[in-house]
């Protein structure tokens, strides 16, 4: 039990996702109770078909639990109509995906403005916001560029910008080397810790790749779609 | 309104680039939405100019008049005009003689000449000579004092070369007679009727001419303000027997119901391809939500709402209408002036005379296209629109983008389909509104989207079943094919639907003409018997007012050779129900010819017919007068009242309404009326040459009759040949407007046979890496297609077949009356099948050219 309850953004009592495929019935996850406090980098771990991919779609909003309670930042996503959930997408969590899931008719520029606008921010000051971390992140010779024109880092980088331009409490990253080399992996690394350490982002990584390791603060290894590990990092 | 200008910056970002992207497929798509919105608006707007034409003409001849005397079959005595004038609710009463003339010796068109009392007619229509005719007082003067002169309109005047103080020679069956032409008309009042082609002369002027001194056309009465039901009433009883009042409004009516049919038909036909239009929009805004469902799941993600999702892709397909519409304009300016000519010609071949100088751009018709085509966008996009919503956020975290997936068999939709065939025949049975056959369309509609819903289930049946035959006849492409097919599901269902109502369209169309054809050809041969036909000149468009002079009926009895059989026929009524009524000698008639009879067995009515016991009416008199066999035709002809009963029911395809058929002997004898209104002629014996013995008759004609009285000949080969020929000219119209619709069709494959391709790329290029050849996948494509096209051809067939049986005993007989004997055209079917598969083969050209137009290995690795 944390001593400090105030300090819990993320937590899950006995969350459980099912699907349905006609007769048969595929466990994602089962009974997960976890509680991941503020400003931690979290690694989730574990082989294909852990049930990381399912967590992360819980956590993101992007799913519903078949049972059990999941609340973060105070948002309880178990009873969330669809409408609370857009919210929640919006303005709660910022995703980041293994195939960076641009869109191609839109530059760099708009592809981050995007989920600003679609909270109702104005356009202009969210376009400062985004030139800010595109300077950051050292993008800004991109700016009108399409997806087709950048490089995989490029791609990524634009892509982490997207999930924080909304300031949201937690960032959600899928695999988010998967579809780098190594150097750029490492540089999309350094980015998520570097949000974590000086910009106190929860941050959490749903990874096969070590890459991780040496940020995390709190390490979840799933097997089956269960927890086998929780628990903090000496970092 | 922040909100607004984000969503219009969304569209411009999601979806207006992703357009911009694909240039031909949407081109594809605009062309077909053009084509369909700019057909069906030509098609109003030139039946609109015929339409505005006829009742300007009517409204501008009626001018002011409130009501109007006339005499059913006959004229009125001018000497009424003495006896209404006196009544108190009567402000004027004016005499008219209306009868089109034509220039003698000229081969002009021919045109309306009026003639009326200057100064009764003052008050009712207007009308003003040109100051540059000179001094206008004395020209109107000398109009109203000097016999044989004449008022052109100056259009009238430019097409005949004729100016003020020139003479002209008109032609009338009474006689021939020189005119002079004292004055222009201004345009404007009555100079505008005809399209402006009409003269003008003093009552007399014309009597003379025509040789009614005495009578007149009608009475055209305005009555004073605050006249009463019963003032009319008693201006009623002041009439003599067989002369009655009536609003003017009541023959243009009819005259408008006839047009108002036609362009109905015409608007039905020219709304498929806005229909077949519609399956394009749904096919690419379908296409493209499925190529693009990552990109939906990842705004789903970032927090865009269902509702949002909805609109863009609805609104994707509103713009690719409003596009489409904008594309119209000018393809619709060039069809319109071509079908301006073709619909006015057919109208005045068919129903009323029109004459459409300028077309007028109806803003409400304009209105109504663009409403009727953002609506048909809109329709189509919303199922793309819904199923877009249902594209779960989650989706954004699958990794590979799955294959189109095998869809999975929903038995709604075709079980639906079925329920629509099923209630495509008892909705047919329901009565439509007069002129209006509601139900019919509905019932087509039922059909159209009723086999449009069982191509899925068809496709799939040859997914299932024909892979292996197919792999026999035409190797692994073709297994692949049919494979394909069967899991492809709606994303090809909905271009071989659109497929489905074109081929329909053009196998109920190809049955109906080849019936309509056939039944109106026996028609023409065996009612329509005779070798040679005259009549006064100009008297179909005169309406028979002018029977043959006494003389000339004189002449033609004396001529040998073949036997002579006059007729006598009238315009009539009955209530608003306008009629021909004919009389002939029905043992003449029916020694060289017969009647399509429907109701009735000539060899029981024959004997009655005879001897003028009964009459024969037309299936259309009975549909439109409501009175059948065994039932009374009664009609007032002047002071006599003709009542008879109904023997027998006939099949006949005049198009100004129903004719009824009776004994001229017997017309005569209770009439008192021994005039001719035409005759035909029937050689004793079929002669060796018939070319030169109607050129001898007609010879013999012109010697004995036609010198002093212009009188139309014809042979019967000419006549026969010459209907069927209006008949074909008829159908053009039609004809283009279905091969329009295939266009839009084939169009619709092109697009979806591309865009399936650009979404299997992945797969078809990992075919390449495992071994397959090129000329293999282009084969398993081209195989696609042929499946997808027979399929739809197939499907069509099957509706068209039944389609045609509504056409012909739904449609054609709630729009026009009639209906026709079912014959199927099988030589011109089983053409047409082979050439239109191979079109369709033809729109599969740019798929087939896209596939391997890159590098696998490249297209692999991207993916």
């Amino acid at each position: 039990m944390n001593p400090f309850p105030e300090r819990v953004l993320i937590r899950a009592e006995s969350l459980t996702r099912t699907y349905s495929l006609g007769s048969i019935e595929i466990v994602g996850i089962q009974d997960i109770n976890l509680e991941i406090p503020k400003g931690e980098l979290v690694v989730l771990r574990g082989v294909s078909g852990s049930g990381k991919s399912t967590l992360l779609a819980l956590l993101g909003g992007l799913d519903q639990p078949t049972r059990g309670r999941l609340t973060v930042d105070g948002h309880d996503l178990q009873g969330a109509n669809p409408e609370q959930l857009n919210e929640y997408r919006r303005n709660t969590v910022g995703m980041i995906f293994q195939s960076f899931n641009l869109l191609p008719t839109l530059t760099v520029m708009e592809n981050i403005c995007l989920p600003a606008l679609l909270a109702g921010k104005p356009y202009h000051s969210t376009r400062k916001r985004a030139l800010y971390w595109l300077e950051w992140l050292h993008l800004t010779n991109r700016v009108d560029h399409y997806p087709s024109q950048l490089s995989g880092g490029e791609m990524q980088r634009t892509a982490i910008i997207r999930a924080l331009i909304n300031e949201p409490a937690i960032i959600l990253a899928d695999e988010p080397t998967g579809n780098l080399d190594s150097g750029n992996g490492n540089s999309v690394m350094e980015l998520l810790a570097e949000l974590n350490r000086t910009f106190g982002r929860t941050v959490i990584i749903a990874t096969h790749s070590s890459l991780a390791d040496p940020f995390a603060t709190f390490r979840i290894c799933l097997k089956d779609g269960r927890i086998a590990e929780a628990a903090a990092c000496n970092v | 309104m922040q909100r607004l200008i984000f969503f219009l910056r969304t569209m411009y970002w999601f979806s207006l680039r992703n357009l911009r992207v694909h240039p031909f497929r949407v081109l594809a798509v605009l062309i077909g939405i053009a084509m369909g919105a700019a057909v069906f608006t030509s098609v109003r707007l030139a039946v609109d100019a015929s339409m505005d034409s006829f009742t300007r003409t009517f409204d501008l001849l009626s001018g002011h008049a409130d009501s109007t005397v006339v005499r059913s079959g006959g004229r009125v005595q001018e000497d009424l005009v003495a006896t209404l004038w006196p009544h108190a609710a009567v402000e004027t009463a004016s005499p008219l003689i209306s009868s089109y003339v034509t220039m003698a010796g000229r081969d002009e068109e021919p045109f309306l000449m009026v003639g009326l009392d200057p100064i009764l007619d003052f008050p009712l229509r207007s009308w003003q000579i040109a100051p540059s005719s000179g001094d206008t007082s004395r020209i109107w003067f000398q109009v109203v004092t000097s016999p044989n002169t004449l008022l052109l309109s100056r259009r009238l005047a430019r097409q005949l070369g004729l100016g003020p103080g020139q003479t002209v020679t008109l032609e009338h069956v009474n006689q021939i007679s020189q005119f002079t032409v004292v004055g222009i008309l201004e345009e404007h009042g009555l100079s505008l009727v005809e399209g402006g082609y009409v003269a003008i002369a003093d009552l007399a002027t014309m009597q003379e001419f025509t040789g009614l001194q005495g009578w007149v056309d009608r009475i055209d009465l305005r009555l004073k303000a605050g006249a009463t039901p019963q003032d009319l009433e008693n201006l009623r009883t002041m009439l003599p027997p067989g002369v009655r009042l009536e609003a003017p409004a009541e023959t243009k009516e009819s005259g408008q119901n006839m047009i108002h049919a036609y362009q109905l038909n015409l608007s039905m036909l020219s709304f498929v391809s806005l229909f077949v239009g519609m399956f394009l929009v749904y096919s690419l805004v379908s296409l493209n939500a499925a190529s693009r469902r990552r990109e939906l799941s990842v705004l789903r993600s970032l927090g865009a709402s269902s509702r949002m999702i909805f609109a863009i892709v609805l609104c994707e397909g509103l713009l690719l209408g409003l596009l489409g519409w904008f594309m119209a304009i000018p393809i619709g300016s060039f069809l319109v002036n071509y079908l301006v000519q073709g619909v006015s010609s057919t109208v005045t071949n068919l129903f009323v005379r029109v004459r459409v100088e300028n077309l007028i751009l109806n803003p409400w018709e304009i209105l109504l296209s663009f409403c009727v085509t953002l609506f048909v966008a809109c329709v189509a996009a919303s199922r793309p629109a819904l199923l877009a919503t249902r594209i779960a956020p989650r989706e954004a975290m699958i990794l590979h983008e799955s294959a189109a997936g095998v869809t999975q068999s929903d038995y709604r939709w075709p079980l639906l389909g079925l329920m629509l065939i099923g209630l495509s025949w008892p909705l047919a049975k329901l009565p439509g509104l007069p002129g209006f056959p509601v139900a019919g369309y509905v019932s087509i509609l039922c059909l159209v989207i009723g086999f449009s819903l069982l191509c899925t289930p068809v496709l799939r049946w040859i997914g299932s079943s024909l892979p292996f035959l197919l792999r026999r006849i035409a190797g692994e492409p073709a297994f692949l094919a049919a494979r394909y097919m069967r899991d492809a599901g709606n994303r090809t269902a909905i271009s071989v639907g659109a497929l489905v109502t074109a081929m329909a369209l053009f196998v109920a169309l190809v049955i109906m003409v080849h019936s309509f054809r056939h039944t109106v050809s026996m028609w023409v041969y065996q009612t329509l018997a005779g070798d040679f036909f005259l009549r006064p000149k100009m008297a179909g468009i005169n309406l028979y007012q002018d029977p043959l002079p006494l003389k000339a009926v004189e002449g033609l009895k004396q001529i040998r050779g073949a036997e002579i059989m006059p007729y006598r026929h009238l315009e009539l009524r009955l209530g608003k129900v306008p009629f021909e009524f004919e009389a002939v000698p029905f043992d003449s008639l029916l020694r060289h010819g017969q009647f399509l009879l429907l109701h009735g067995d000539m060899g029981t009515i024959k004997a009655d017919l005879v001897r003028g016991n009964g009459v024969l009416v037309s299936e259309v008199f009975m549909n439109q007068a409501g009175l059948g066999r065994g039932q009374r035709f009664q009609v007032t002809l002047g002071s006599t009242s003709l009542d008879l009963p109904i023997l027998g029911v006939f099949r006949d395809y005049r198009t100004r309404g129903g004719i009824v058929y009776a004994d001229l002997s017997r017309f005569q004898a209770l009439t008192g009326d021994l005039t001719w209104s035409g005759a035909r002629f029937f050689f004793s014996r079929p002669p060796q040459d018939m070319k030169e013995a109607t050129d001898r008759l007609r010879a013999e004609v012109l010697r004995c009759c036609a010198r002093e009285h212009p009188i139309e000949m014809i042979s019967g080969v000419e006549l026969r040949k010459e209907i069927l020929e209006i008949f074909d000219q008829t159908f053009a119209v039609t004809t283009v407007l279905l091969l329009i619709a295939l266009v839009v069709a084939g169009l619709g494959i092109t697009t979806t046979l591309t865009v399936l391709v650009l979404e299997r790329i992945r797969q078809l290029n990992t075919l390449a890496a495992i071994g397959a050849g090129s000329g293999q996948i282009r084969s398993m494509i081209f195989w696609e297609a042929v499946l997808m096209v027979i399929t739809g051809e197939t499907i069509g067939l099957v509706c068209g077949f039944l389609m045609a049986h509504l056409l012909i005993d739904v449609i054609n007989l709630q729009s026009f009356g009639w209906t026709f004997l079912y014959v199927v055209d099988w030589k011109a079917l089983l053409v047409s099948l082979p050439l239109i598969l191979g079109t369709a083969l033809v729109a599969a050209l740019p798929a087939v050219r896209l596939v391997l137009k890159s590098s696998p290995a490249l297209v692999l690795k991207e993916h």
